[in-house]
């Protein structure tokens, strides 16, 4: 059954199953997206593109439809931040965005240049490292963050340390270029 | 007791879960692993700030809202295959069965007015290009999906069998080496007509430069052939990561990766965008499958047409711009009412026939453990066995499927 035919005669299982889905998860993929992006924005727009691609393929009520979205927004992001076209884009519409701020203008300066260089660390880093840092901190438990990712628990907190220094490296290797 | 690993320390910073047990007593007690421990957590606590960002403030109803009403994408012609990656030889291999399904719209046409029913399979050397030449039969007419394939990632052989009415086969032993994570997946059935148009099919000769040759009797502007494909069901063994939306849809941005090495990508989980034409689009180190055992439906066609086969096949090849290689492989189906094709990508494989339990099947690939697929078709259902296995194993299994 197609998409359209689902929503006319699935209406009160799979489309039910659907909202409440977004309803539970929508915040969450949209809070992994901007942990990467640092882009509210932007971050909403991969989170409702993370949705659709869910919803064409997969069923709602799947067990596994949190982690696939969690992981995908992750990764969706972090596919955005590598794409130079996209990241200029978003550079120029972030300071626009940060000069309407009310801070310190000298601080506002270190905190945008901290972030950028966070971001061109994360886009440099493989994915699956870039995706633990991402997910745990939005928010998620080791074990989601497992489920996100296809990996047993117990090597969660070995994957975020060698990813937390691996971000370190990364980090200061662009503040030395 | 050894010292605590970085990976339990890290986890033991911020996880109440991680906080007990043998390893909490063996911290109580062990200067060296508390002094690792405040330095795990100080290092845990700078990034967290490094990660830092403005909070989204989000509106869930006018997201939800702005989602229902986005315009629905439309399969293009063919199928979007989950967990597909490009590139790989076995899966090009396993895909065989798949894009045979495509073949028939050819092969279908060439038959007019009777009903296609395949009983056995037969190998047609074919190009990667010649198998998206195909898609240029939209060049001579229009394809419409009456029922649009809906491909499902099944929890369960349960649910499997629920979305597509199949049982899923079972495999009696896994050779050793393969995963015994098994991923569903379920396709419903699908139903494409494909209306000949005789202007448009004029306008491609035309583009060849050449003039549509004239229509036998029969075929008429609006002749239609419907073909059905499916249900499937298949189950993927391998340690499959959960697909990304990427490599679900085919349509998400492509980029060039870091270059830096995952911890866990696997020698040939980062094949690149190949020629199978559905784009990749992510770097996301995901498994390849390593064994595919599928059943489906077998695919049939019917034409409004009433002309006999040589007719029709001869004509369809007389079209200007139909490539070489397609035009070889459909003279070389002898029969195509009882014979289903199977596109044996050329330089890919080799193929060689096999007996399946009395039934006449088809082995592609070799004995190197590189790939290759046995494919046969018994009582109405074509079934598929590839992967990256050895062909003797491949049979043996197609010989033991429950």
């Amino acid at each position: 059954m197609n998409l359209e035919a689902r929503r006319v005669s699935g209406v009160r299982s799979d489309g039910d199953s659907f909202e409440a889905l977004f309803i539970a998860e929508y915040s969450r993929v949209v809070r992994i997206a901007n942990r990467v992006l640092a882009d509210p924005n932007e971050a909403e727009d991969v989170a409702q593109e993370v949705f659709v691609d869910f919803h064409r393929l997969h069923s709602a009520s799947a067990q596994y439809a949190p982690a696939w979205l969690h992981r995908a927004a992750a990764h969706t992001a972090l596919n955005r931040l590598r794409g130079s076209r996209r990241r200029q884009k978003r550079e120029i519409a972030q300071a626009v965005e940060e000069s309407e701020r009310t801070m310190d203008p000298q601080k506002q300066v270190e905190v945008d240049e901290d972030r950028r260089r966070v971001r061109q660390a994360l886009a440099r880093m493989a994915p699956k490292p870039a995706a633990v840092l991402a997910l745990r901190a939005s928010g998620l438990s080791y074990a989601e963050v497992a489920q996100a990712l296809g990996v047993g628990i117990g090597q969660v907190g070995t994957l975020l340390r060698r990813a937390e220094t691996t971000l370190r490296k990364e980090v200061t290797r662009g503040t030395s270029e | 007791m050894a010292h605590l690993n970085d990976g339990t320390l890290r986890r033991m910073v911020d996880d109440p879960d991680a906080r007990s047990g043998a390893d909490a007593r063996h911290l109580e007690t062990c200067a060296d692993c508390q002094s690792r421990l405040d330095e795990v957590s100080k290092d845990a606590g700078s990034i967290a700030t490094l990660l830092a960002v403005p909070e989204a403030d989000v509106n869930v109803a006018r997201a939800f809202q702005r989602v229902s009403s986005a315009p629905q994408a439309q399969p293009r012609f063919g199928f979007r295959l989950p967990l597909a990656r490009p590139g790989s030889r076995p899966l090009i291999l396993g895909l065989a069965a798949t894009i045979a399904a495509l073949s028939l719209l050819v092969v279908g046409l060439a038959e007019g007015g009777i009903v296609f029913a395949p009983s056995t399979v037969t190998p047609v050397p074919i190009t990667l290009a010649d198998m998206q030449s195909l898609s240029q039969l939209s060049d001579y007419g229009t394809i419409t999906w009456t029922k649009q394939p809906n491909v499902q990632i099944a929890a369960s052989p349960a649910e499997a069998k629920a979305d597509s009415g199949l049982t899923v086969p079972t495999v009696k032993q896994l050779p050793r080496g393969v995963s015994s994570t098994v991923t569903y997946v379920a396709t419903t059935q699908a139903v494409a007509v494909f209306t000949f148009s005789a202007a448009k099919a004029a306008a491609a000769a035309a583009g060849s430069g050449k003039t549509l040759p004239a229509l036998p009797a029969g075929i008429v502007d609006g002749s239609t052939l419907t073909v059905t494909v499916g249900p499937a069901v298949a189950e993927i063994f391998g340690d499959l990561k959960l697909p990304s939306t990427g490599a679900v849809t085919g349509s998400g941005t492509q980029h060039t990766g870091s270059g830096t090495t995952a911890s866990g990508t696997t020698g040939s989980g980062t094949a690149g965008a190949g020629a199978g034409g559905a784009g990749s689009s992510s770097e996301i180190p995901a498994n390849l499958p390593q064994l595919i055992v599928g059943e489906s439906m077998a695919p049939s066609a019917t034409a409004s047409a009433n002309v006999t086969v040589a007719q029709l096949e001869q004509y369809l090849v007389s079209i200007p711009g139909m490539s070489p290689g397609l035009k070889a492989a459909l003279n070389a189906i002898k029969n195509p009412s009882t014979t289903l094709p199977i596109p044996v990508p050329a330089g890919f494989a080799t193929s060689s026939a096999v007996d399946i339990n009395g039934t006449s099947g088809l082995a592609l690939g070799d004995n190197t453990g590189v790939g290759s697929a046995v494919i046969w078709v018994k009582s109405g259902l074509v079934y598929a066995v590839a992967g990256t296995i050895k062909q003797t194993d491949a049979v043996d299994i197609a010989r033991n499927l429950k």
